[in-house]
């Protein structure tokens, strides 16, 4: 019976994993730093979240995670409400079809990947919240941030991979 | 296959019809969103940061083995410079004295002269100091939460660096407030260049440089003008140092804020007793 319940307790916790990673790394965005130039260009840690953990674990990354991390980026973010809930939207949207696609694919084509599907992602939150505010906004500094999300993809990706393969064993779920 | 009916309603279908739209949906919502942000946006407040205390609070947590990391560091390295800095300080305070003495007569003199002038001063001026939390920086916003709370500060608070200007308070909650820098798109400050005077608008624009906007066509400005706050409005009070001109070009006068906006880690929030427009704000979305 303490078995049992151990096993559910477990279970419950590798399948909040993926969320709980998201959300830190999503946090990890806001945290104050002082690196001078990088200051101002920040990647965008939640799309490379979902856009992993859509890759890898569909199964444990539903609608309800983007949801969730949406009403983080609400409640933090002092930007447009509802912007990055849109650019995590389009992202999984994207993911949703083309899973398949990337799956096991080399780890090039899964960046190339990456590189396209989060362009559209911040170009689409880009194009909503500039007509939000009746204006553009500045494209440079979007484009840095994408750049550096970018270089900064393998990084998560190798942190991510480390989650998944220490702590969620598929044959508990 | 078992399949879950009760008597009027099919579950499972309707299961699968709400995970067919839950997307549309929440596209939808998200847009709702942004419309009641731009419309209704003390509703929306009310709904946000109420999360942004707890939210706010596990930055906190995440950035503490940086925070420690920073601290040995500083602690080292200022070992090093302490008596170099020691000597540099007695200088200074040498004439900062000589300062004070004079600043002491300017003071009695600028008493009896407004005193002869009948001039109305200043209100009061409180601060509290607070402790930056979180920062957001990239094309979307250019804001910060810091760790105060609706006892302490209230919307529309002036936000000040040792160096100058770093915006104002946006939203507070119980125990948090969220800040708007100058650089924001959201931010309007209205300004003035310090040597002739003439009024624009500081207005931010997402990238760390912001514009200075309704500035008359025949205006005369250089690279290196000092901007102030003009005080027009009564949200800032005239005289706080803002920036300084950065580039002038046909259509676009950049400026360089004074306070480093990316190297804040407290700041401080200055009720000057004046309310200007915001007041006005609030009290009507009181009623």
């Amino acid at each position: 019976m303490s078995d049992n319940f151990d096993e559910k307790v477990i279970t419950h916790f590798q399948r909040l994993l993926p969320l709980v990673t998201s959300i830190v790394f999503l946090l990890l965005a806001y945290v104050p730093i002082n690196f001078g130039f990088f200051y101002n260009v920040r990647p965008d840690f939640g799309l490379m979240c979902i856009y992993f953990w859509m890759l890898h674990r569909p199964d444990l990354i539903g609608i309800g995670t983007i949801v969730v991390m949406g009403m983080i980026s609400i409640a933090i973010s002092s930007s447009v409400i509802g912007a990055s809930l849109i650019a995590y939207l389009v992202m999984y949207v994207f993911m949703y079809n083309f899973q398949k696609f990337f799956n096991a694919k080399p780890f090039v084509v899964i960046w190339y990947g990456f590189m396209a599907l989060s362009l559209v992602s911040i170009l689409i939150k880009w194009l909503v919240v500039s007509v939000y505010y009746n204006m553009f906004l500045p494209l440079s500094i979007l484009m840095l941030g994408y750049l550096i999300g970018i270089v900064v993809y393998p990084l998560i990706a190798i942190v991510l991979a480390f989650v998944q393969n220490r702590f969620i064993q598929d044959d508990g779920l | 296959m078992k399949r879950r009916r009760s008597l009027f309603l099919d579950f499972d279908r309707l299961k699968l019809l709400a995970k067919k739209f839950a997307l549309v949906i929440l596209f939808l919502i998200a847009l709702l969103l942004m419309l009641l942000n731009k419309n209704q946006k003390n509703v929306i407040d009310n709904i946000t940061t109420s999360g942004t205390g707890v939210v706010a609070s596990v930055v906190d947590v995440l950035v503490f083995p940086a925070k420690v990391f920073s601290v040995v560091y500083d602690f080292i390295y200022e070992i090093g410079t302490v008596r170099k800095r020691n000597i540099k300080l007695e200088q200074e305070n040498n004439e900062l004295k000589l300062l004070r003495d004079k600043y002491e007569a300017l003071e009695i003199e600028n008493k009896l002269l407004t005193e002869l002038l009948n001039f109305a001063t200043l209100p009061n001026v409180n601060y509290i100091s607070a402790k930056v939390v979180a920062e957001e920086s990239d094309a979307f916003a250019q804001a910060m939460v810091a760790y105060v709370g609706k006892a302490d500060v209230k919307k529309g608070d002036v936000v000040l660096s040792d160096k100058g200007v770093v915006g104002r308070v946006d939203t507070v909650k119980s125990s948090y407030a969220k800040i708007i820098t100058l650089a924001d798109i959201n931010s309007k400050i209205p300004v003035m260049i310090e040597k002739n005077r003439i009024r624009g608008i500081l207005s931010g624009n997402n990238t760390p440089f912001p514009e200075l906007t309704f500035i008359p066509l025949d205006a005369k400005i250089n690279v290196g003008d000092k901007i102030v706050t003009s005080g027009v409005s009564g949200v800032f009070p005239a005289g706080l140092p803002v920036g300084q001109v950065l580039s002038v070009a046909k259509n676009e006068i950049k400026v360089k804020p004074f306070a480093l906006l990316e190297k804040l880690e407290y700041i401080k929030i200055v009720k000057y007793g004046i309310d200007g427009l915001i007041n006005i704000d609030e009290e009507v979305s009181d009623e």
